[in-house]
């Protein structure tokens, strides 16, 4: 599992604790250029300590993360998103005194500087495209806060896309989401993902995951456990035990 | 009458701006700052610290953007590490060391204060009341489109993004260390223009300019007048002093004894407070959301 050309985000040894309780042992893995990993455990296996220190809003205890050669582990989300990884939130609180256009326009951050005061605030065509493609053209004028659930998973997707990053984290994408708009969300990063955005992606839904990505780590009580292509892992029967249950029988998931 | 009525409104323009500094500081970027008497206070010992030394007034203005740009940006250094209700005790805190300070030492006249400052346009006599109010007018107005300008551009939603989901901009790549620090010095010199302007208005500069209940009075403006609208805050501004200044027609007109002015003014800033919070707490003229185009 060494870096190569092909690897775009490098974590090696990661390990962290909160008091005397070790969440994350020793964690490696790579994500390769135009890849969806999904990042799969049970609760409280340690994947949103990943997810959290890879974005720079935990420190690690030990270990390294580099993104495209550059080391990026506590940095702080604002200097990891700038090198290129954008995270969303398992629960996307969104503002009650902003619209959905003026969130998606915020989402670039590299252009909101004291100097923008001298210009009048315009909006770039990239804002309404990313609107468009999520679906979210109705209900551009109405404030954040009003969307329901899914509209705000949606959103915070094309806000986190706004920052044009090479790598998008999703921590639950579809957790509470309607299995139409869980179909959508498919469609959707599929096409960005062609359009070259790698992915991490927290998720439990197996059927997401089978349909999205292309490889998975899966982690058990802060260690790898298992990393492998979605369909092979109900044949690992540690995961089979750790996480998919011992209920869940050869080909099951594929029903 | 006429001369009273160019000093209330002279005075409310003053403090108008000073509601426009709370205003980009709380209202747009949700930075609760309960100190902000002390960013005018460092306007007002300016201009009376160059009228010890002999100064021009320039350098008194000069003396105070730099005294009030310290003072913000220590303001803003302390949030990164507190949390904004504990950000709004430390700056109360501070504000309050500063005023007590000020009191104790001799250089700074202690409780006398000074007196002497030039009064502005005191050579237009009789009609320097007027020029007075025009000048303080134009500042206010010269505030306004400096605010708006502001939070209506990119940065204005940097700003909105971080007063509401700190985190989400965070996580989008906003520095929000950077912005607090920006707002809170361009929020401090607004202070310090108008803490030089009041200072050379009232002639005098004393301790007793910097107690936190003018801080609250600030805070009841810009609540009556609308969180986040800066026409709003102006408006809340007037409104709030005109209501000061006719406290003591009240008072002659049922007859009260003297002591029913402070109490009243207390209690309008109070009552003022609470009953727009409990009863309309997006204010008279509300933030009006989705105005960017």
């Amino acid at each position: 599992m060494s870096g190569t050309a092909e690897t775009l985000l490098e974590v090696r040894n990661l390990s962290r604790h909160f008091g005397a309780h070790q969440v994350l042992g020793d964690v490696s893995f790579d994500l390769r250029r135009g890849e969806i990993l999904g990042l799969l455990g049970p609760n409280g296996s340690g994947k949103s300590t990943v997810l959290n220190i890879v974005s720079g809003f935990l420190a690690a205890n030990g270990g390294s993360i580099g993104l495209n050669g550059r080391p990026i582990v506590n940095a702080g989300p604002e200097n990891v998103t700038a090198a290129g990884l954008v995270r969303t939130f398992q629960l996307p609180s969104m503002p009650r005194r902003m619209t959905v256009r003026e969130v998606v326009q915020a989402g670039d951050a590299t252009t909101a500087t004291l100097a923008s005061a001298t210009r009048p605030l315009r909006f770039d065509n990239e804002v309404d495209e990313l609107i468009a493609a999520f679906n979210l053209g109705p209900v551009a004028g109405l404030p954040a806060s009003s969307l329901s659930g899914g509209q705000k998973k949606l959103l915070s997707v094309a806000v986190a896309l706004r920052c044009r990053p090479r790598i998008l984290c999703l921590d639950e994408p579809t957790a509470g989401v309607h299995p139409n708009l869980r179909a959508e969300m498919v469609r959707i990063l599929r096409r960005y993902n062609a359009e070259g955005v790698a992915m991490l992606v927290v998720e439990h839904d197996m059927l997401f995951i089978r349909d999205l990505c292309h490889r998975c780590v899966v982690l058990d009580r802060g260690e790898i456990i298992a990393d492998c292509a979605p369909a092979s892992l109900e044949d690992n029967p540690r995961v089979v035990e750790a996480y998919l249950g011992k209920a869940v029988e050869k080909g099951k998931l594929a029903s | 009458m006429s001369d009273f009525l160019i000093h209330v409104a002279s005075i409310a323009c003053i403090y108008g701006m000073l509601a426009l500094s709370l205003n980009l500081q709380m209202g747009f970027t949700g930075l609760v700052n309960f100190g902000l008497i002390a960013l005018f206070g460092c306007g007002i010992y300016g201009a009376a610290l160059a009228h010890v030394m002999g100064w021009p007034l320039i350098a008194g203005l000069a003396a105070a953007l730099v005294m009030a740009g310290l003072l913000g940006l220590f303001f803003a250094r302390l949030g990164r590490r507190l949390s904004s209700d504990y950000w709004g005790i430390a700056t109360l805190s501070i504000a309050e060391v500063i005023r007590i300070t000020v009191m104790n030492e001799s250089w700074t006249g202690g409780a006398q204060g000074i007196s002497g400052l030039t009064l502005l346009f005191g050579d237009l006599r009789p009609w320097d009341g007027l020029a007075r109010l025009g000048l303080f007018a134009l500042a206010l107005f010269a505030t306004y489109l400096l605010c708006e300008k502001l939070v209506r551009s990119r940065f204005g939603l940097a700003m909105k993004l971080m007063r509401e989901e700190p985190q989400l901009a965070r996580a989008l790549g906003h520095d929000i260390n950077g912005i607090r620090a920006r707002v809170m010095l361009i929020s401090a010199a607004i202070a310090a223009v108008a803490g030089v302007l009041y200072a050379h208005y009232l002639t005098f500069v004393g301790p007793d300019q910097l107690v936190s209940a003018d801080t609250f009075l600030i805070w009841s403006m810009v609540i009556v007048g609308g969180i986040a609208n800066n026409r709003g805050v102006v408006v809340g501004a007037v409104l709030m002093q005109f209501a000061m200044a006719f406290v003591p027609f009240a008072k002659d007109l049922l007859g009260l004894p003297t002591d029913f002015v402070a109490a009243a003014r207390l209690i309008l800033v109070g009552g003022g407070i609470l009953l727009f919070l409990l009863l309309k707490p997006q204010g008279l003229l509300p933030e009006r959301v989705g105005a960017g185009k």
